[in-house]
């Protein structure tokens, strides 16, 4: 199988993961035409998901589409590299038909345009005008300072890792204290029974 | 043999007697009554809405206070906002809270309504709830539990016999306040759209 992708789509990316893990990467011209032939000839006819990772310092987007088996027992991995900044690739809803939501669900995390899906509207969030929350140019708690506002009282909050250690090492410090004062107490009464 | 059912009897009559003098005798029966019934509506927004089964039912039996279930806002009197309350959830419980008839209250559990809880810096969720609806009483804890819940209540109770909450006076004397805070997160539209299209495009349904 492996062999037989090397050889039609020209790419030597494929990387078997594990016996029944393997994860291949093409042009994005290549893909729905990879995706189709694994589904044809090799069995992996259940899309299970869409998803999207932002590569911002290469400038772009890494979408893979994981296909699986019908008995369930072997996954393909096949990803494809979008620019970032013109973000949309074809839409995959004619061959699967579930593939809409996820790509809906991309859509509006990422602002990926999918050419071909007709129902691209907000999915969980709600008139939501600011940049894509996933996109990793949006500074979340940029975001926060300036639309919401915390609650007074914590201004003097510490940082809890290191006020564990120092009240341990008071702890620890007061009771060695203690353990030597008794020491020398109980050395007093031995010379003061001893005269 | 009736002894529990006695005991029973005190708990709930004994501060009958005890009227302050700033309130007057309708004010103070009237508000004796609401502590005795509250219906609480059935509407959870978070995560925290897995404690309230267990508050409600024989286990914790909120019931015997007087506390128990309403199906739709215009028969309750208390709206529980349970836990991390997003920008879209808002919207909703500003809708809910609005349809609900006075008299009115609101108990928000978890310390998520409180300061954010561990969504402090989430892009879609709401710090301070008493900035956008007015809040009787806070419950705190992730989660709390249906003992807290139930202490919360009793607070509750306690303030509507003592005539000390009228949040929903609040919330009417301040609206503009409270409408420009949710038109900060919210945008112009606060209200949520109840559109049905989303079954009935192409490919729906």
């Amino acid at each position: 199988m492996l062999s037989a992708i090397k050889n039609s789509f020209a790419t030597d990316d494929i990387v078997t993961k594990r016996s029944d893990l393997y994860k291949v990467s093409v042009t994005r011209e290549r893909v729905f035409e990879l995706i189709a032939f694994l589904g044809n000839n090799y069995d992996y006819k259940t899309l299970n998901a869409i998803t999207c990772t932002d590569w911002i310092e290469e400038e772009h987007f890494g979408i893979t589409y994981i296909l699986t088996t019908l008995e369930r027992k072997s996954t393909f991995m096949v990803q494809t590299m979008i620019n970032r900044n013109e973000a949309h690739i074809n839409s995959l809803v004619n061959e699967f038909a579930q593939a809409e939501i996820m790509e809906r669900d991309l859509a509006e995390m990422y602002g990926i345009d999918f050419i071909g899906n007709k129902n691209l509207k907000e999915l969980s969030l709600e008139n939501w005008v600011h940049t894509p929350p996933l996109r990793r140019e949006f500074d979340t708690l940029e975001f926060v300072n300036e639309h919401l506002t915390f609650r007074e009282g914590r201004e003097d909050n510490l940082d809890v890792k290191v006020e564990m250690k120092r009240i341990r090492a008071e702890k620890k410090a007061a009771k060695e204290a203690a353990k030597i004062l008794a020491q020398e107490k109980a050395k007093k009464e031995e010379t003061e029974d001893a005269k | 043999m009736n002894e529990g059912f006695l005991q029973e009897q005190r708990t709930l009559e004994g501060d009958l007697n005890s009227k302050n003098s700033h309130q007057n005798s309708v004010d103070f029966l009237m508000n004796w009554f609401r502590k005795r019934s509250i219906f609480v509506l059935a509407y959870g927004t978070g995560c925290g809405a897995i404690e309230m089964p267990p508050t409600f039912t024989s286990r914790y039996d909120a019931e015997r206070l007087g506390i128990r279930g309403a199906a739709t806002p215009r028969q309750a009197d208390v709206i529980i906002v349970s836990g991390y309350c997003s920008f879209k959830t808002l919207r909703r419980i500003i809708r809910t809270y609005e349809q609900m008839s006075n008299p009115k209250y609101v108990l928000a559990l978890g310390s998520c309504t409180v300061n954010g809880g561990m969504y402090w810096d989430s892009y879609n969720t709401i710090k301070k709830l008493e900035e956008y609806i007015p809040v009787d009483m806070y419950v705190n804890g992730c989660m709390p539990r249906p003992e807290s819940i139930l202490e919360g209540f009793i607070a509750l109770q306690h303030d509507i016999g003592e005539g000390k909450t009228s949040s929903w006076q609040k919330y009417e004397e301040n609206y503009e306040f409270y409408r420009k805070n949710q038109e900060a997160v919210l945008g112009k539209k606060v209200e949520p759209s109840y559109d049905t299209d989303w079954y009935l495009y192409e490919g729906g349904l």
